[in-house]
């Protein structure tokens, strides 16, 4: 068989689920199995922080038939992912070892950015609905249990994303905490949605027309889906037709709506919470149509494995839409967009010039492009504490697609092309968890960030073309530029010592006049 | 109630008024009477007709045990509820009870009078120890002696010994004893005939014989040698006795932390269920009599005074002694080969080449085995799951289960352990495939897995494939000889979905979001049959063809059955076809004048759901594991799957259209519920048709036809 047999596992705040795929080149993304067991992992870790022994047990029972059904379909590779449940566990560490130990299986934390980028990826899976819809002003409303995230498209990229910490299990957990009635219920969910809502819509949304609606949910979506609106469309509803069905669900006893829906009665309440955060949105900005692409986040596991893996390919650049969620905080701040376009300039030069001497990946290169448009966010606070500043708004800004690691290596590398270097010891404050890798990987692209910005010290873009070569344990940065460049290259001995220190070579400017 | 004729506007007619249906346990008897019109019917060989009898004397058993014992408790708990037709559980099993006796009377009727003299005509007689010869009651004394009297356990009763537990379904001989010596007073005493022995004996050839062969039944040979259990004691009188006891189970799942043991606890609890029936030899002393009884807490119409021997259930063993095979029913075919699965290609490569329709017990069962065989070697394979509700002793598919296990494959198999009478035999089953390594299941709380399905999982060169196996019928190879039943084999990839779903759901994960092919039961098959139904109905409004022809063992839900009655008031032509119990009734004006009902009691017990809906001009096909029941649209996981292929779909017409035409062992229901044997004329135009025999004869030519297609002839050359 030509092709692999991968399994994507999803440990939901509400439900478990596994999902069986067949990737090939022939034949892309295959589903061949979808497993989903309800589990309610997410009032209790709110809660307490905690994940009870029952629970416990119960995933480890759950994981290791999840594990029979894999061998059962000859699985070579497996991803699992545990999500906002498993995050906002104190004693996770211990949590993952006690389930590997007993399952084999092993599950690695997703931070929300990753989660959400992920989902984001697999509705790019339906590719010509996906470029369809993004062409007019959408947004994506990614409704789970911990939190909702929602992400604005424009002209085809990606410009905002913000995460709202109020998921369908959070609220219906404070609906049963202050006892809604019926009919309060959608009013008391609205005030609640509202609250985080207008402080999005005064940051991103301002004039913004949005026209469609991308829903990923475990509840409205499928109703969407199998067409119970009414809608002569699989997965599209307008925004007449959503209303119209919430508003009869609305009215109707839960027996009666699991029954007409053939949905579990327990997930009733889900649905009225999910619908009403919708409809929310709807009257937020005043969208006119819904799709649910019916997706979930084993999907997005599946998709980036096989993408990984070149099984498949996509057409839509995601990496333009991290940059873009980047330089969108970037503005956000008041960034000087030309500085960071000669600095990216350079520094992207320099990077590429150096691919022998520094060892990094592309992923490392787009880190180091996040960092040079992120560089000096911190101003907007302070001009002083520059480098913490940058640091505490990067790791306070949700960059979508980033892991939190990997956030936290563009922080430091912001930071100490600010700050004087730290170097790594045990307990430094800094490097709290960092693997050797990691260090040297902000090391290396701190050395790096540091040149672009010395060369442009005065941020008047003096340089017209930078180019690199490397030559007898120097680093040669030709400058095409009539422009004085005394101070640059004055206060640029400083900046090439860290990068010789780092790299074992000096960097050294050399100017070409243009005639 | 009002009815009308116009079937634009049958507004005001109320389909569910209870007049419009039929008691489901009379309906019950009725079709125990219509096996019974098959011991009866002179066209059947002398020894299918014993058989036939012994089939109704079991059936009544089993009805007793389940259904009465559910009047019974019912009653005893104050249920008030109407039934279907409006009658109380008092009503019901009062009429039940009348309509019992009757039957019992007309079963020994036909073994006094026209059975037993046919077989003494033939040359066997069963005699009443009385007749025997002086040497003739020697071997049976002496057999008594060395076979009999080991293994018995006579019990008295007397102030200081309770009268003993009799155990359901047992057959036991009461006395009444007199001491020898000492006091006045009469003891009772009672023995149980063991069921370890043989219940009839065959006496050996003698020289005065006429060639009569000669065989006694056990109880007689032990009424003749009581007093050698009693030696102390004078014999007033002995008669045999047998009781029935309520064993409905009614397991609290909820409750049951193991389900295996609760089982177990409540297969002893059955032997001691309350008796609701007592059979006694029509002669038994009156005084004997009321001791029985009184203790047994049994009312005089649960009593039945038989005139002739006990639970003719033992003429399943007269059937079976040699020599009488030309008495038999040798004219149907046996199971034949199918034609698809008879090259030498592999089974899984016809499968891929075309869906596969197998109708048993005409073709053989045995590509099903063969399938699961050929799965648990195939190095290919990655897993097999399979449903088991009854399997035979020695299955072979537990065994091919068990190999697959042993070879590495994942096998899931779900045993269902309330299968009602089969739970002993499940439990051995399922603790011999968990031992195996098999994930063993037992299903859903609450609701038993009815369906029949087995799905294979291969890696083939273009992918992951998944082979599925939907049948009516259970996965028993011993049964598929003997009940009518159809199997369809596919790969088709939404099959497969939804297979891996079905398994999914049955292993207690979430349902899956939306269905390819299939539907089930209890969430969604009720909801597509009321959905099908009345799709017929806005076809027939429209003007355009609207029929429905269904074939099933029962139909008593009373919304589809109400359903049916609006549809045919609409105009929809419906043909049902119903071996077994049937509320509905046929022929009324206004409301079911349109619909039709037929049952075929024939050699095999009729089993397989086929169901057609004309659906305008686009027919659809469709086969199931439930029947129209309550308790198998509500209570229990059931497979409804669609049957796609032209050619397959043919095959089911043909089915249905057969027996539609079957005037030989077709009963056709009267309006009033009654079911009258379909009549041939008489003026020899008329073909007698026997659907049975003609699928039989039919798989056996196409048999053949593949066989001389197969048949590899070398032709000599000729010399010129």
């Amino acid at each position: 068989m030509t092709g692999e047999v991968f399994a994507a596992i999803d440990v939901g705040s509400y439900e478990m689920a596994l999902k069986i795929f067949e990737l090939s080149q022939k034949k892309g993304v295959r589903e061949l199995d979808h497993v989903r067991h309800r589990m309610d992992l997410g009032t209790e870790t709110y809660a307490t922080g905690r994940i009870s022994s029952f629970h416990v047990e119960e995933m480890i029972r759950i994981l290791k038939d999840f594990r029979n059904i894999m061998e059962g379909y000859g699985v070579t590779h497996y991803q699992a992912y545990g999500t906002s449940a498993m995050r906002e566990t104190r004693d996770i560490v211990v949590v993952q070892d006690l389930i590997e130990q007993s399952t084999g299986i092993h599950i690695d934390i997703l931070s929300n950015s990753e989660q959400r980028f992920l989902d984001y990826k697999s509705i790019a899976l339906k590719q010509d609905q996906f470029e369809e819809i993004i062409r007019r002003p959408t947004a994506i409303v990614d409704i789970g249990g911990g939190s909702i995230q929602i992400s604005l498209f424009e002209k085809d990229a990606l410009v905002a994303t913000q995460n709202l910490t109020t998921g369908v299990l959070r609220i219906h957990t404070t609906m049963e905490e202050v006892h809604a009635t019926k009919l309060k219920y959608r009013d008391l969910v609205s005030e609640l949605v509202n609250s985080q809502l207008s402080v999005f819509s005064k940051i991103h949304l301002k004039d913004r027309k949005i026209e469609n609606i991308i829903i990923i949910d475990d509840y409205v979506s499928p109703i969407i889906q199998k067409q119970r609106m009414g809608t002569d469309r699989e997965g599209y509803a307008t925004r007449q037709e959503f209303l119209k069905f919430l508003e009869k669900a609305s009215v109707t006893s839960a027996i009666e709506v699991a029954k007409k829906l053939n949905i579990p009665e327990d997930n009733v309440p889900m649905l009225y919470v999910s619908g009403t955060v919708i409809k929310c949105f709807l009257d937020e900005t005043k969208a006119d149509n819904l799709w649910a692409p019916g997706i979930t986040l084993c999907d997005g596991i599946a998709y980036e494995y096989a993408e990984k893996k070149n099984f498949i390919s996509s057409p839509h650049d995601f990496e333009q839409d991290i940059i873009a969620c980047a330089q969108n905080i970037s503005k956000r701040f008041m960034g000087s967009k030309s500085r960071r376009e000669t600095l990216q300039k350079i520094a992207l030069t320099v990077f590429d010039s150096t691919a022998d001497l520094h060892g990094l990946t592309q992923r490392d290169r787009l880190l180091l492009q996040i960092a040079t448009i992120l560089h000096d966010c911190g101003k907007y606070i302070s001009l002083v504490y520059l480098g913490d500043c940058s640091y505490n708004i990067i790791m306070s800004t949700e960059i979508i697609g980033l892991s939190h690691r990997e956030r936290e290596i563009v922080a430091n590398v912001v930071r100490f092309n600010h700050e004087e270097f730290e170097y790594y010891t045990a307990n430094s404050k800094f490097f709290e968890g960092f693997t050797r890798e990691d260090y040297l990987r902000v090391a290396k692209l701190t050395a790096i960030l540091r040149i672009a910005n010395g060369l442009d010290r005065t941020h008047k873009q003096k340089f017209k073309d930078v180019t690199v070569t490397v030559k007898d344990r120097e680093l040669e940065i030709f400058v095409d530029t009539n422009a004085d460049i005394t101070l640059e290259k004055g206060l640029f001995g400083n900046r090439a010592s860290f990068f010789e220190e780092v790299f074992g070579i000096r960097p050294v400017i050399r100017q070409k006049r243009i005639i | 109630m009002g009815k009308t004729k116009d079937k634009k506007n049958n507004n005001s007619i109320n389909f569910e008024d209870s007049s419009l249906y039929i008691n489901r346990e009379l309906s019950w008897l009725s079709f125990n009477e219509r096996v019974l019109s098959e011991a009866e019917d002179e066209k059947n060989p002398l020894f299918e007709r014993l058989k036939f009898l012994a089939i109704t004397a079991s059936n009544l058993d089993e009805f007793f045990m389940v259904r009465v014992a559910s009047l019974k408790d019912m009653i005893n708990a104050g249920y008030k509820k109407l039934d279907i037709a409006g009658m109380t559980a008092t009503e019901q099993l009062d009429a039940v009870l009348i309509a019992v006796h009757d039957f019992v009377d007309k079963q020994y009727e036909i073994y006094n009078k026209y059975l037993m003299p046919l077989l003494v005509d033939k040359g066997l007689r069963i005699s009443d120890v009385s007749e025997l010869t002086k040497k003739e009651g020697e071997y049976v004394d002496r057999y008594f002696d060395e076979f009999v009297f080991p293994v018995l356990t006579p019990m008295a009763v007397d102030s200081s010994r309770p009268f003993p537990l009799i155990r359901n379904k047992t057959l036991n001989i009461g006395a009444l004893l007199k001491k020898k010596e000492g006091k006045d007073g009469v003891d009772f005493a009672t023995v149980q005939v063991p069921d370890v022995l043989p219940r009839i004996l065959e006496i050996p050839a003698t020289d005065s014989d006429t060639g009569l062969r000669k065989i006694v039944l056990l109880e007689q040979i032990i009424e003749r040698n009581l007093s050698k259990l009693f030696m102390n004691y004078d014999i007033i009188t002995s008669a045999p006795y047998r009781a029935g006891r309520n064993a409905d189970l009614s397991i609290d799942e909820d409750e049951a932390e193991d389900l295996l043991k609760e089982i177990e606890k409540q297969l002893k609890l059955r032997q001691w269920g309350q008796a609701i029936r007592l059979e006694v030899s029509e002669d038994m002393d009156k005084k004997l009599l009321k001791l029985i009884s009184e203790d047994l807490g049994v009312e005089d119409n649960e009593i039945y005074r038989i005139d002739g021997p006990l639970d003719l259930t033992f003429l399943m063993k007269v059937y079976k002694l040699d020599d009488f095979e030309h008495l038999k029913e040798h004219s149907y075919k046996p199971p034949q080969p199918v034609v698809a699965f008879s090259g030498d290609k592999d089974i899984f490569e016809v499968i891929r080449e075309g869906d596969v329709l197998m109708h048993h017990p005409y073709e053989t069962f045995e590509n099903v085995v063969k399938f699961v065989e050929k799965a648990a070697v195939d190095p290919d394979v990655l897993a097999i799951k399979q449903t088991l509700y009854r399997v035979s002793g020695n299955s072979p598919i537990i065994a091919a289960l068990a190999k697959a296990a042993d070879n590495g494959k994942q096998v899931t198999v779900l045993v269902e352990l309330k299968a009602r009478f089969d739970e002993e035999n499940n439990i051995v089953w399922a603790k011999m495939l968990e031992k195996a390594g098999c994930h063993v299941i037992y299903g859903l709380v609450g609701l038993k897995t009815h369906c029949k399905i087995t799905l294979v999982v291969r890696r083939e060169e273009d992918g992951i494939k998944r082979y599925v196996h939907l049948a009516t019928g259970n996965y028993n190879d011993s049964t598929a000889k003997q009940y009518t039943d159809v199997g369809l084999f596919t790969c088709a990839p939404a099959f497969g979905e939804d297979a891996t779903a079905v398994f999914n759901m049955l292993s207690g994960y979430s349902e899956p979001l939306g269905w390819n092919k299939l539907s089930l039961a209890p969430l969604w098959l009720k909801d597509r049959i009321l959905d099908l139904i009345k799709r017929e109905e806005e076809h027939a409004k429209a003007g355009e063809p609207a029929r429905i022809i269904a074939k099933m063992n029962s139909i008593c839900h009373k919304e589809v059955i109400a359903e049916l009655y609006r549809a045919s008031s609409m105009g929809v032509k419906i043909d049902l076809i119903v071996r077994g119990i049937c509320c509905l009734k046929a022929g009324i004006p206004g409301v079911s004048e349109n619909i039709t009902v037929r049952s075929i009691v024939g050699n095999f017990l009729e089993h397989s759901r086929i169901f057609y809906f004309e659906n305008g001009t686009s027919p659809e096909f469709y086969a199931s594991s439930a029947d129209w029941m309550p308790r198998n649209l509500e209570r229990r996981v059931e497979i409804l799957f669609p049957v796609e292929n032209e050619k397959l779909r043919n095959k089911l017409w043909h089915i249905l259209d057969t027996e539609l035409k079957d005037n030989e062992k077709a009963h056709i229901m009267n309006p009033d519920g009654r079911f009258v044997k379909e009549k041939i004329s008489s003026d020899g135009f008329e073909e007698s048709i026997n659907s049975q025999k003609i699928f039989g004869e039919e798989a056996a030519s196409a048999a053949k036809v593949m066989t001389t297609q197969n048949t590899r002839v070398f032709v000599p050359e000729k010399h010129v």
